[in-house]
């Protein structure tokens, strides 16, 4: 997959999200602003309430979405089996968008209705999500292999040794000096070079990645310890969201709410 | 770590399922069934596997059930008969969520099956509202009684709100009698199929005029039954004052008591007014100018024929009316006999007696009676104006010569004029004298004028012989008593008769004598002497 056709993966999944948590917003807005009490006597009751064909189907596909989300990318990532089907940080990025979209389409489902004991599996939801968020934040934070796969803090140092040695052998500059200096500072050592634009442009981008690097290296250890902190939020979330959701689904069918079937 | 993950995941879970039961709903139940709350009283409406069944709420809902297997009421209507319960009363949408909610402005009650009419309709009843009915007072169930607000067990029957207007006199079916519109007018009600149908007039008459207020139970109503109505005077006055009987059909109908029927037989001579004389050969229509039965004044005549005598026997404003002179059998005819005109100013006497009432009523175009004048003159013409000095009669007063039996009998005392009548001339008639032909053969009256001679009237036969200045007094020889009586003395003449002479034949010496002008016996002939008559021989 080229860098192109990743981001126009990445934009997809980003619009689809944001199309579907606007949309549906749009749509329902007149229902979803009233007080419960007053709901019923809506004309759209029927069709957005979450037993209704909208409200039922958006629960429905909403939770396949966020079920298939977390396991496609559990089995990927846990069992050996799937291990090189596909790179870990675009199965990464599809759990991250079935797992966002899944809790859009879930949120109106509940029609923003919270309580009981399924409102247990959508605030888990939302821990899952908001920690997911979190968890993505601190994933950028440590520098992974390009299947994905986390680096230890001395790969990270030889990828900034070669950096530094990559520098030197072709514009003759030592990195590791401009490291500590100011922007002003490096931009005036850069001047010296007489450096055509474009290289001028890739010497400054090389330098930002050894800053980034160096910051990284600095917080990696740190890093890495609130990540696996993260983990215990996140997959004991998920996990009770999952569990309550078959609950719910339970009860639900059990009543006799079968949506379309 | 992952101990702790273990740790924290078994924590939610205990706190999950602990709760569990009864975090299950989906909702708050509304208030009317937050009794029902707990997850060990779910299927007490859902059915599993069914979501929530009519017959779960029905169950519980024992008074639709009723109403809707007998088919009353709205809940019975073909709008809802197939409805789940929930599309219209849903729950689990919090306590205070209303699961009766509809709007009473719009809702058509004709669904109930007891439509909204007249002042039902909110329209016509601006004061009505819901809880005017909807309420505990008109409730026969019990259970239902006690329920703070409930639209169920009202019966249709009126009189489940409606007071007994009639106190159980009459139907409780108050519609076969009453609309919706208002309870006073009974619109429904037909009379006809009552013991008294209502014919003609009786349909617009209001009931209150028959059916008269009348208490019961305290409470002022009209009398609905046991009312009086074989006859008319049962409600009616008799205004004939049972003069015809009591059945008033017999002339009236329904219609009018001021239209007659045309039945024929009807009978004047019972009214106040017999129908007599010319009165008998009238149209009806002459009189009852407008309806037969409408009262008509007949006291006076007048009150029906105008006054002929255009108000002229008016005394003192006070008009006698007709029949003082009029009976029915005409106006022509009078009953004013000459014995009551003779009580009059003017007695009819003499040949007034015989005279026509017209001559003197009647002397111009109309008939006057009142002034029409005690003098002669005012009736008869002076024939002798200009012709006798008024001396004679003052003021042309007729009696001065004449009286009323005849023009002709002439009382008049000559003896006062220059002209004192004696011997045969009192008995003459006074044409004799006084009528005379002129020239032209006509008869003129003279009275002025007359020469007081004998020859002024008489003709002197005997020529100018015995004329004395030029006049000959006839009295010399005649008698006004008898004109041939001769009272001449031969022997105071200038020839006495003597002897045979006596004897003789007047006409012997006194011969006819005729001139050019004249013929007459010559008496003075101047004859003395023998010879003048004998012969000498």
């Amino acid at each position: 997959m080229t860098r192109t056709v990743h981001r126009i993966y990445l934009w997809i999944y980003t619009l689809a999200v944001i199309i579907a948590l606007i949309g549906l917003g749009i749509y329902g807005y007149s229902y979803y602003r009233l007080p419960i009490e007053e709901r019923f006597f809506h004309p759209d009751y029927a069709n957005l309430k979450p037993s209704g064909f909208l409200g039922h189907g958006l629960g429905i596909i909403g939770s396949l979405l966020v079920t298939i989300g977390v396991f496609s990318y559990m089995i990927r990532k846990r069992m050996k089996a799937f291990s090189r089907v596909g790179l870990l940080k675009y199965w990464l990025e599809f759990h991250i968008f079935l797992c966002a979209l899944g809790p859009v389409f879930i949120l109106y489902h509940t029609s923003f209705k919270f309580g009981g004991i399924v409102s247990l599996s959508f605030w888990s939801l939302v821990a899952v999500v908001l920690s997911g968020v979190a968890g993505r934040f601190i994933y950028l934070q440590i520098p992974h292999s390009i299947e994905g796969r986390m680096l230890s803090l001395r790969e990270v140092q030889e990828m900034k040794d070669d950096l530094v040695i990559t520098f030197m052998d072709k514009y003759n500059i030592d990195l590791s000096e401009l490291e500590s200096g100011s922007s002003i500072q490096i931009n005036a050592k850069l001047k010296e070079l007489n450096l055509s634009s474009s290289e001028l442009k890739n010497v400054k981008n090389l330098i930002k990645s050894q800053q980034k690097l160096i910051k990284r290296i600095e917080r990696l250890e740190f890093m890495q310890n609130i990540f696996k902190y993260w983990h215990v939020a996140h997959l004991p979330f998920a996990l009770i969201m999952l569990i309550v959701m078959i609950i719910h689904v339970v009860v639900v069918l059990v009543m006799g709410y079968k949506w379309i079937f | 770590m992952r101990i702790s993950a273990q740790i924290l995941f078994f924590f939610l879970l205990f706190a999950i399922f602990s709760n569990a039961a009864a975090q299950i709903s989906p909702g708050e139940l509304s208030k009317s069934h937050s009794f029902l709350e707990g997850v060990s009283n779910c299927t007490k409406c859902h059915d599993l596997g069914n979501k929530v069944t009519k017959e779960k709420c029905l169950d519980c809902h024992k008074e639709i059930k009723a109403g809707i297997s007998s088919k009353k009421g709205y809940h019975s209507s073909n709008e809802v008969i197939a409805k789940d319960c929930f599309i219209c009363h849903n729950d689990h949408h919090g306590l205070n969520f209303k699961m009766l909610k509809f709007e009473k402005t719009t809702f058509d009650h004709l669904k109930t099956g007891f439509e909204l009419k007249g002042a039902h309709s909110k329209e016509d009843c601006k004061a009505c509202n819901c809880s005017s009915c909807h309420k505990a007072a008109f409730i026969k169930d019990p259970e239902l009684k006690k329920k703070n607000s409930t639209y169920l067990g009202l019966s249709r029957e009126c009189l489940s709100c409606h007071e007994d207007f009639h106190k159980g006199k009459m139907s409780p079916n108050c519609l076969n009698c009453h609309g919706f519109d208002t309870f006073k007018k009974a619109e429904g009600f037909n009379h006809n199929t009552s013991k008294f149908p209502l014919l003609g007039k009786h349909k617009t008459v209001s009931c209150e005029k028959c059916h008269k207020p009348m208490v019961i139970n305290g409470k002022s109503q009209p009398q609905w039954e046991g009312i009086l109505f074989n006859n008319c005077t049962s409600c009616h006055k008799d205004v004939h004052e049972d003069k015809f009987g009591q059945n008033c059909k017999k002339c009236h109908s329904e219609e009018s008591f001021h239209v007659k029927k045309d039945n024929g037989n009807f009978d004047h001579d019972k009214t106040d007014f017999k129908l007599l004389g010319k009165h008998q050969n009238l149209d009806c229509k002459k009189c009852h100018k407008k309806n037969l039965i409408d009262p008509i004044k007949s006291d006076h005549c007048s009150d029906c024929h105008i006054d002929f005598h255009k108000n002229e026997f008016s005394k003192n404003g006070i008009l006698p009316d007709c029949d003082q002179c009029h009976d029915n059998s005409g106006f022509t005819e009078t009953l004013y006999t000459i014995e009551r005109h003779n009580t009059s100013e003017f007695r009819l006497e003499g040949a007034h007696i015989a005279t026509p009432c017209i001559l003197c009523h009647k002397k111009q175009e109309i008939w006057t009676f009142v002034n029409t004048g005690k003098a002669c003159i005012d009736c008869h013409e002076d024939k002798h104006k200009g012709f006798i000095r008024e001396k004679y009669y003052p003021k042309s007063e007729c009696t001065k010569c004449h009286t009323v039996n005849s023009w002709r009998t002439i009382n008049f005392d000559h003896s006062g004029t220059d002209f004192k009548l004696e011997g045969v001339h009192i008995g003459k008639s006074c044409t004799v004298c006084h009528f005379k032909n002129n020239e032209t053969g006509l008869v003129i009256q003279k009275f002025e004028g007359l020469s007081k001679e004998c020859a002024g009237c008489h003709k002197n036969i005997h020529g100018s012989q015995f004329d004395t200045n030029g006049k000959t007094d006839c009295l010399r020889c005649h008698e006004q008593t008898d004109w041939k009586k001769n009272i001449f003395n031969h022997n105071s003449a200038r020839f006495k008769l003597e002897g045979a002479h006596a004897k003789v034949n007047c006409e012997k010496c006194h011969k006819v004598v005729v001139t050019e002008n004249e013929k007459y016996i010559e008496y003075k002939n101047n004859q003395l002497l023998c010879s003048d008559c004998h012969r000498k021989s």
